[in-house]
């Protein structure tokens, strides 16, 4: 928000460096965001933070100064002389709802000449960024900018009857605002009617029919008070927002009603010359929570600031900053007790207040860099790392030692994307956006996959060599209990030619993916299966389901996409579902003895899948043999169509002594009988 | 004519001419087999020519012509090992390294910069005693505002731009909505670090619809400012550097109360100004505050006899400054070529 440095200088005396009050005033809370010469003023661009209404005007500014730097306020003079006639005979006030509208103030001036405002109030209205209008009109905007007080100009003669009503709309009326639009209006809304019809917002927006022109010779002047809550919806429900409603939906002062009206007629005539009819128009309903005070022990602000600001200064403080404070006697502890009284213009900052609130305005003001930096004594026992916190670091390392770029990607997507893909969810709705940038981040996602294949697709575009991306993030789905469900997963993929001939090149394909599962349930101490599947996506014939034990922890496939420069495989394993690892960490001494290490090449039918073969050699619990892996598959020249010839690496090591080689011979040629019995071609050979 | 004793020296002259010139084995083995052969050696017939030397000559000959065949012989044998080495050399010279070539690396991929930036994070508050929480990303109204003092129809709720789900769901817009459920769930003494997604509908050059938070809370009995001041002190000196230096501007948060932005010295100049601070020579990098009885009370903690602090930070701008992203939605094109470059 913009301020003029002069217009401030108005009311509190300033200090000589510009830079120095920027300074002081951020340190108090007012944050200077931007400081720009104009001629001979200083535009100041203060951060004033939603609980501080009271700063968003000069003199309130003013205010903040003088308790800064501990001096002297300025407040306008206002010197009128109303003429007999008293305002009664021109206009009368009612309201229906004092909580809606606790005060509603009004004077009348006759007489004007509506006309171009001098250039010093130009130049004032110019320099925050506000456009001149008339010198009526001028004059409302100008006390909104000293005071705080957002004011209203009407034509008086437009005033139906002369009453003023205050009241919520009727369903179904309209008015014409002054920007011209016309607005439908429901009793949610405040308005201002006369003995007809709305004609003004009440604290938004006057109406067109009943603005000041060229052509106004009696004026009223509206200067209200209004309900913070009722203002906001209105203004929200009507898309508006204005000064005024910007100042009463954060808490206007009640008591400067009069005052600001006043101090605008003085102006007026000032300006426009006119005279002012006797009296004003002024109803006020205070609220029961008004003033707010607020108990305080001095002590306690002290150990709760960790410094020794003390009786004298607080109260001091506390007094420049418009608050009263009273001591508080006879309470039966060691406390030194302060009741504190808030000043009209922080009447909703501090309304159902707490000592705290009391202790931050101290606080400010003592300055934040004059309390001393210290280390807690929070005592009692750590809570030991969350298993999932774990989890997560595991996955993420191992996936990035074996290659593996991590990614963010955004947790929505589509919602063709999303009902295309498998999804650990596809029992539950997916989770839609009610306020979605677009269709294509409506969905809460329920696999990781969508938006991680465009990651890669992306790459895919641009890199020459592998693509090789993660992500470990949460998927999310509709409950209707707990209203979503949400699940962390991890999702991979991979695809292409990795490395040169130089470097060892290679084709990456559906078992480097599965090979980096395995070394992730490794890396987890969990045990994983995988059996053939079929899944929304992912190519027939290429695709697994990932059990643990019975349970199905994940898919792994290749992505059947049209399109693709080169084959993409696609794996996402619930972690949630993995839960606790179940593989035991105990280890096993190695022999000190050498081990043998024995080949066996078996030809099969390509039917036969690797793991029989693999179950059968565990069934035949082999004396010595501690573990034996596939070596290679051959499918080519030499071997019948439809067969393979298996070879696998055996290793026997026995505890206390050597293996010879005749009696490990003789084992090998018994499991390889066995093996041929179930498992080879026979006469086919 | 020349007595056999200047024959022997001339002879000694040729061999060494011949000697000189031998540059490879071949033209070695015919210098050997030239000079000291066994069948037609040069040498070999020396001896058997000293009947024809004069009596009072034959030791000084025969010592001269022992001296040219040793020296010969001597001469051929360094030759050959000259040669030998040279050849081995070559040989060597022929089959070494290249090592500059490049090595063959075992594939390294990467962490995101945002999950190497956090785990120093974490890891800095696990040695001051905190433990890491987390919740959902999908919260209710209640522990995303309500409970942090957000009133409904509040202005402050109009600074974090909502995404809402039909029925009053939405995606949380900090990680506060942590600290509440840690504070509901536990009795103080606490210290909890909440990391994670936050959402705010907000999508242009300089802001991302989904970004990260960490913040931290800490609560038990008399906690002061003073606290949360040295606490921040000490985590900015680790993150960034021993000398970094910080103020505390007051500001306004719902949920804490005093509340206050904290500026640290300019990373990039010291705090002298420059363009990454606009010339302030602060940058501006979390906010934090005493947090408010209200909500303490929400939480079932009694504000008279706890007080605590909390603060969090937005982790993008911290990634992006630590590792000169200049926009905030390059950390989520997930461009391989950038993000294998990064490094903890």
């Amino acid at each position: 928000m913009q301020f003029s440095k002069n217009w401030i200088g108005d009311y509190v005396e300033l200090p000589a460096e510009v830079e120095k009050l920027g300074e002081r005033l951020t340190n108090a809370g007012l944050s200077v965001e931007g400081l720009e010469v104009c001629g001979d003023d200083h535009l100041m661009d203060l951060d004033v933070t939603t609980n501080r209404p009271d700063c968003m005007n000069h003199f309130g500014l003013a205010r903040e100064v003088a308790a800064i730097f501990g001096r002297e306020l300025r407040r306008p003079a206002v010197e009128l002389e109303p003429v007999a006639d008293a305002i009664e005979e021109v206009a009368s006030l009612e309201i229906d709802d004092y909580e809606l509208c606790p005060r509603y103030t009004a004077l009348a001036l006759r007489g004007v000449k509506v006309g171009p405002s001098p250039d010093w109030l130009v130049d004032r209205l110019e320099a925050i960024g506000s456009r001149s209008i008339n010198n009526i009109v001028d004059v409302t905007n100008y006390v909104l900018w000293e005071t705080g007080q957002p004011l209203h100009a009407f034509d008086l003669t437009k005033i139906g009857g002369g009453h003023i009503r205050v009241r919520r709309a009727a369903e179904g009326e309209t008015l014409k605002t002054l920007d011209g639009d016309m607005r439908s209006l429901d009793p949610s809304i405040l308005v201002i009617a006369d003995g007809k019809e709305p004609i003004a917002l009440a604290g938004v927006m006057g109406g067109f029919d009943s603005e000041v022109t060229d052509a106004t010779v009696d004026v009223l002047i509206e200067s209200a008070h209004f309900d913070p809550t009722t203002v906001r919806k209105g203004a929200k429900k009507l898309g508006l927002h204005t000064d005024a409603c910007h100042r009463f939906e954060r808490g206007a002062d009640p008591e400067a009603c009069l005052d600001a009206a006043r101090r605008a007629a003085a102006l007026m005539i000032e300006l426009a010359g006119g005279e002012l009819l006797a009296g004003a128009l002024d109803l006020y309903r205070p609220s029961a929570e008004w003033p707010p005070r607020i108990e305080i022990d001095v002590r306690r602000l002290d150990r709760f600031a960790g410094a020794s600001i003390g009786w004298e200064r607080t109260r001091d403080i506390l007094d420049r900053l418009g608050f009263d404070s009273a001591p508080v006697e006879g309470r039966d502890d060691d406390g030194q007790w302060l009741e504190v009284t808030a000043p009209p213009w922080r009447y909703y900052d501090f309304e159902n207040g707490h000592a705290q609130d009391v202790y931050e305005e101290v606080m400010r003001i003592y300055g934040f860099d004059a309390i001393e930096a210290t280390l807690p004594n929070v005592g009692g026992p750590d809570a030991p790392e969350l298993p999932e916190l774990r989890r997560r670091r595991i996955v993420q390392d191992t996936l990035a030692a074996a290659g593996f770029a991590e990614t963010i990607n955004f947790a929505f997507h589509s919602r063709d994307v999303d009902d295309a893909y498998p999804t650990f969810y596809a029992d539950r709705e997916a989770m839609e956006l009610a306020n979605a940038l677009s269709d294509l981040y409506a969905i809460m996602r329920r696999s990781l996959l969508p938006n991680l294949v465009a990651t890669a697709r992306y790459n895919q575009r641009r890199g020459r060599g592998a693509v090789r991306v993660f992500e470990v993030g949460r998927i999310f789905g509709a409950d209707a209990e707990q209203g979503r469900v949400e699940m962390e997963t991890v999702a991979i993929v991979l695809g292409c030619v990795l490395g040169t001939p130089w470097s060892g090149q290679r084709s990456l394909d559906f078992f480097d993916l599965k090979g980096v599962v395995e070394a992730l349930a490794t890396a987890l101490s969990t045990e994983l299966r995988f059996r053939s599947a079929e899944a929304l996506k992912l190519v027939p014939g290429a695709t697994a389901e990932i059990l643990k034990g019975e349970g199905p922890v994940g898919l792994i496939g290749q992505l059947d996409e049209p399109d693709l420069a080169y084959p993409l495989f696609v794996v996402e394993i619930s972690l949630d579902r993995l839960g606790a690892s179940t593989v035991s960490l105990e280890t096993k001494a190695p022999s000190r003895f050498p081990g043998i290490e024995v080949d066996l090449t078996l030809g099969h039918s390509l039917d036969v899948p690797w793991h029989e073969i693999r179950d059968e050699i565990q069934k035949a619990e082999v004396t010595d043999l501690v573990s034996f892996e596939l070596k290679d598959r051959y499918d080519g020249e030499g071997v019948a169509a439809g067969a393979v010839n298996t070879t696998i690496a055996f290793t026997y090591n026995a505890d206390g002594r050597s293996l010879r080689h005749d009696e490990i011979n003789e084992r090998q040629s018994a499991l390889a009988a066995r093996l041929e019995q179930r498992f080879g071609l026979g006469d086919a050979r | 004519m020349t007595t056999p004793l200047e024959e022997l020296k001339n002879l000694g002259e040729a061999f060494d001419r011949a000697a000189d010139a031998v540059a490879d084995s071949e033209a070695w083995d015919r210098l050997r087999v030239a000079w000291v052969g066994r069948k037609q050696g040069r040498l070999r017939d020396l001896m058997s020519r000293m009947k024809d030397i004069a009596k009072e000559d034959r030791r000084a000959y025969g010592q001269a012509v022992n001296q040219l065949k040793q020296r010969v012989e001597s001469k051929i044998e360094t030759l050959k090992a000259d040669m030998e080495a040279r050849v081995a050399a070559e040989a060597s010279a022929a089959a070494a390294l290249d090592v500059t070539l490049p090595g063959r690396q075992p594939a390294l991929g990467s962490l995101h910069p945002m999950t190497h930036v956090v785990r120093e994070m974490t890891q800095i508050f696990a040695e001051m005693g905190y433990c890491v929480a987390e919740g959902p990303e999908i919260e209710d109204d209640f522990h995303n505002f309500e409970a942090l003092n957000f009133p409904p129809d509040h202005p402050a709720r109009e600074t974090q731009d909502t995404f809402f789900f039909p029925g009053g769901m939405l995606l949380r817009t900090h990680t506060s909505p942590v600290q509440i459920r840690t504070m509901l769930d536990r009795e103080p003494p606490i210290r909890v670090i909440c990391y994670g997604r936050v959402f705010r509908n907000d999508n242009d050059l300089r802001h991302s619809p989904m970004f990260h938070q960490i913040e931290g809370l800490a609560i038990g009995e008399g906690v002061t400012f003073g606290d949360l001041k040295g606490t921040l002190d000490a985590f900015v000196k680790r993150l960034f550097s021993e000398s970094t230096q910080m103020r505390l501007r007051p500001s306004f948060f719902p949920f804490t109360e005093p509340s206050a932005e904290v500026d640290i010295t300019c990373a990039a100049c010291g705090g002298v100004g420059c363009a990454t601070c606009s010339n302030t020579g602060w940058m501006e990098i979390l906010g934090c505050g005493m947090v408010d009885p209200r909500v303490l009370r929400n939480c079932g903690i009694d504000p008279d006899r706890y007080s605590g602090f909390a603060f969090g930070l937005g982790v993008d701008r911290v990634a992006m400054n630590r590792y000169g992203i200049p926009n905030i939605r390059t950390l989520f094109d997930n461009d391989e070529r950038l993000l294998r470059q990064v490094r903890g």
